[in-house]
């Protein structure tokens, strides 16, 4: 697989491949025994506890730790409070996805300003410059991800019905690098490859509010198709609503969570899902802060492709993505 | 820099800014004095503006109050006292207006959103071949500019939209704006991509030059701050300069200047650029160069990275090259040493010829593989003069696709703002009511019609007989 997208200045992606720790630089990383600090928009989400594990892994490995982690609860206030305490903390790195964008964009500029490396995870800030105010991004391919649910929602919409069919998309009605990117992309790949179809889109502020936008694209003029939405917890939200209406409209999704997965193992609405490697993804941004740590200068954007899920092969990405086998409620549901 | 904020010199190159028979009056000449000493930060209270414009009392009051109205000044906060009373803070509105900016190439296309201080409120980067089709690319710049107004500045008013474009843009003294026209591909030939924006948007569009735009961006807002002379290099699929001189961006007499991948090497070489010429920077040294001479090596079993990654991909980029090379693939490390190697000397020469404090190196190459960046670090300092290099500092860009984006949004707010200009329309509240901008949009419209106009065979319409 391949990235598609670009970067949030425009990069090219570069591999992770790129992030290659050398015996010397293992070793004076392990003397040098760093302490980091990881500040996510929630440490409860499945994806979540898969950056955190890919992260202590990877420092753990260089005698390195993780000393705080910090769930925001998506409160970019709680995201600045954070920053304005470890930006003073003895800290020596900050791992952190960041809340938004110019709400939260000062308090993670202060970061390098204060001698301290940060590394990004998903998102930078519009007006933060990397080698500047960042070392890099470590993302996943949001806009491969945003082509990857369409094109697998397209084939669950038939064309025999002509022109007008609608398509429903649940986005994040927050300034967001990464979910804007799949919203672009989403909207993109429909725009080219099924130009029968029409969207209509409800954007939630926040997760309480996904099943009223839910019912609100449920109820409108035009009977929904199909329906986006933009990650995992959204879209089980979603399928309840959906089930709860009476319905039946097949949905597609980013990240491959517990739930999402088991639906669509069982043969509910879930029909496909794109998923990111966060396991990976955490290994790559703490390569990256170990390296960046040892004065080493890192391309800008380090993206991992995204994967393809379907029914057909959910357990094998699940245990690609989660590094572990499948749960026994996902076996009993893809089997059955 | 200038007081107003521009680039020395720099103002009135797109036309709108420049001497007309148009006169402005006593008041809106102090009415765009005062707006651009408060926009630059010049002055933040009254007092001040009295101080630096020499103007009395009760003319920077109702100036001040006047701008206030138009929604072009902030006078709701109060400043920092000294002593008695604090005085009232004046800021420039920044978001009175935006502007749509848009980077088209090749691979990509880039679009953000900025305010009127040139900071950005949302910026995309996509890939994107639409280039060979001027109507695709048209309806994915407006698909993408409506998206992100929807999303990101619901409401907000558009004052102008920047347009770069790899290669030259010919720029006419006196004209407005850019040339009707993009010719930069056959396939856009007699387009009507500039109209159609600016009859869909009803704001004045503006071309011009991708990397010049870049080096605007790096200067202003990048490594370049506080720089004077400098050079940007971008490395890509063409190899292209940006000069800046005496703090001033140079163009050239056509709008051509920095086509330095088509300097001649040192190298003896048959290979043919696409300019007709043999030994061109760029054909040997250049992205397609890379890729092709890595694929060559692969299949013929001289490297074995790029053999492995060229049976994944199918193909081989030089982004590939740089990973093999971190994996330490001989051939490909050699490879960008070699490119960089001849790049470098290229600059050294132009650094002998400018005398650039700064050399910034950007572009995806320079994002991606630290062997070429030290190469074209070595070739620069060995084969520049000692007083040329003593100083020099070499720099790869922070901002990457952002300085095009930047410098767009820069020159356009130059252009706007710049004092012949700022006159005619700051009574009005927006540059929309320029004289200039109104008979542009109206004569776009018209062209527009025009062209969709069935067309009259010579000698005009044929009348039937009865």
């Amino acid at each position: 697989m391949s990235i598609t997208g670009l970067g949030p200045h425009g990069e090219k992606a570069a591999s992770p491949l790129a992030l290659k720790l050398t015996d010397a630089d293992g070793a004076e990383a392990a003397a040098r025994r760093f302490t980091v600090a990881v500040v996510l928009h929630t440490a409860r989400s499945d994806w979540a506890r898969q950056q955190l594990a890919g992260i202590s892994s990877v420092l753990g490995q260089y005698q390195s730790a993780v000393v705080e982690v910090i769930d925001c609860g998506f409160e970019p206030k709680a995201q600045i409070e954070a920053f304005a305490r470890l930006t003073a903390s003895k800290a020596d790195a900050i791992i952190s996805i960041p809340l938004g964008n110019e709400a939260v964009a000062d308090a993670h500029r202060l970061v390098h300003a204060a001698g301290k490396r940060l590394v990004l995870l998903d998102n930078a800030p519009t007006g933060l410059a990397p080698g500047r105010d960042y070392v890099c991004v470590v993302s996943a391919d949001n806009f491969g991800l945003g082509e990857i649910a369409a094109r697998l929602l397209s084939a669950h919409v038939g064309t025999e019905a002509g022109t007008g069919q609608t398509i429903g998309m649940l986005t994040y009605g927050v300034d967001f690098f990464a979910t804007s990117e799949r919203e672009i992309a989403f909207r993109k790949w429909l725009a080219k490859h099924r130009p029968d179809v029409k969207t209509v889109q409800s954007k939630f502020p926040s997760l309480d509010q996904v099943q009223d936008c839910a019912v609100k694209l449920l109820g409108g003029p035009t009977p929904l198709v199909g329906l986006f939405a933009v990650w995992d917890e959204p879209a089980i939200i979603a399928v309840k609503a959906i089930e709860a209406a009476g319905l039946s409209v097949p949905v597609t999704t980013i990240d491959l969570g517990n739930a999402v997965a088991t639906n669509m193992a069982r043969g509910g609405l879930i029909k496909a899902i794109g998923a990111q490697k966060p396991y990976d993804q955490g290994k790559a941004a703490a390569g990256a802060t170990l390296l960046s740590l040892l004065g080493r200068d890192l391309p800008c954007w380090i993206a991992l492709p995204g994967l393809a899920v379907t029914r057909d092969n959910v357990v094998e990405a699940y245990q690609s993505v989660w590094h572990a086998p499948a749960p026994a409620e996902l076996l009993s549901a893809r089997w059955t | 820099m200038s007081a107003n904020g521009h680039v020395d010199g720099d103002g009135g190159f797109l036309g709108l800014s420049g001497p007309n028979d148009e006169r402005v009056d006593a008041e809106q000449q102090s009415l765009a004095a005062i707006l651009n000493l408060i926009r630059c930060d010049e002055a933040t209270t009254r007092l001040e503006v009295e101080r630096i414009s020499g103007l009395g009392r009760a003319i920077v009051a109702d100036r001040v109050a006047t701008l206030a109205e138009l929604g072009l000044a902030d006078e709701s906060e109060l400043g920092t006292a000294a002593g008695g009373r604090a005085p009232r803070s004046i800021r420039f509105a920044g978001k009175a207006g935006l502007l749509l900016t848009a980077h088209l190439d090749q691979t990509k296309i880039a679009v953000g959103i900025a305010n009127l201080n040139g900071n950005f409120t949302f910026e995309h980067h996509e890939p994107s071949d639409a280039i060979v089709d001027q109507q695709a690319m048209l309806t994915r710049v407006t698909t993408l500019f409506d998206w992100a107004l929807d999303q990101h500045q619901p409401g907000g008013h558009v004052w102008g939209i920047g347009l770069s474009i790899e290669g030259p843009v010919e720029q006419r003294p006196g004209q407005p704006f850019s040339s009707p026209a993009l010719h930069f591909l056959p396939t856009w030939d007699d387009a009507n991509f500039i109209e159609s924006l600016v009859a869909k948007y009803e704001v004045p569009v503006w071309v011009s030059n991708a990397t010049q735009m870049t080096t605007l961006g790096e200067l202003r807002a990048g490594s370049g701050k506080d720089v004077r002379n400098m050079l940007f290099v971008d490395l890509g699929k063409e190899i292209t300069a940006g000069i800046v001189c005496d703090g001033r961006l140079y163009r050239g007499a056509q709008g051509g200047a920095g086509l330095i991948g088509h300097i001649a090497t040192t190298e003896d070489s048959a290979v043919v650029c696409k300019c007709g010429n043999v030994g061109c920077l760029e054909a040997l040294a250049g992205a397609d160069a890379i890729a092709r001479a890595a694929t060559q090596a692969a299949r013929e079993g001289k490297s074995p990275g790029l053999a492995t990654i060229l049976a994944e991909n199918g193909d081989l980029s030089p982004t590939d090259v740089a990973t093999a090379a971190i994996l330490g693939d001989p051939f490909a490390a050699e490879l960008l040493a070699r490119s960089g190697r001849l790049i470098g000397t290229t600059i050294a020469a132009l650094s002998n010829a400018f005398n650039p404090s700064l050399i910034v190196l950007g572009g995806p190459w320079a994002q991606h593989s630290d062997i070429l960046l030290a190469a074209i670090r070595e070739a620069v300092y060995r084969r520049s003069h000692p007083l040329v290099s003593r100083d020099l500092k070499i720099v790869r860009s922070q901002m990457s696709g952002t300085a095009t984006l930047s410098g767009l949004a820069l020159s356009i707010l130059d252009e706007i703002f710049a004092p012949y200009s700022l006159a005619r329309w700051v009574k009005h509240g927006s540059p929309l009511k320029h004289p200039v901008s109104v008979a542009a949009i109206a004569a776009a419209k018209r062209e527009l019609v025009a062209r969709a106009a069935p067309r009259l065979p010579p000698g005009g319409p044929i009348v039937k007989r009865k």
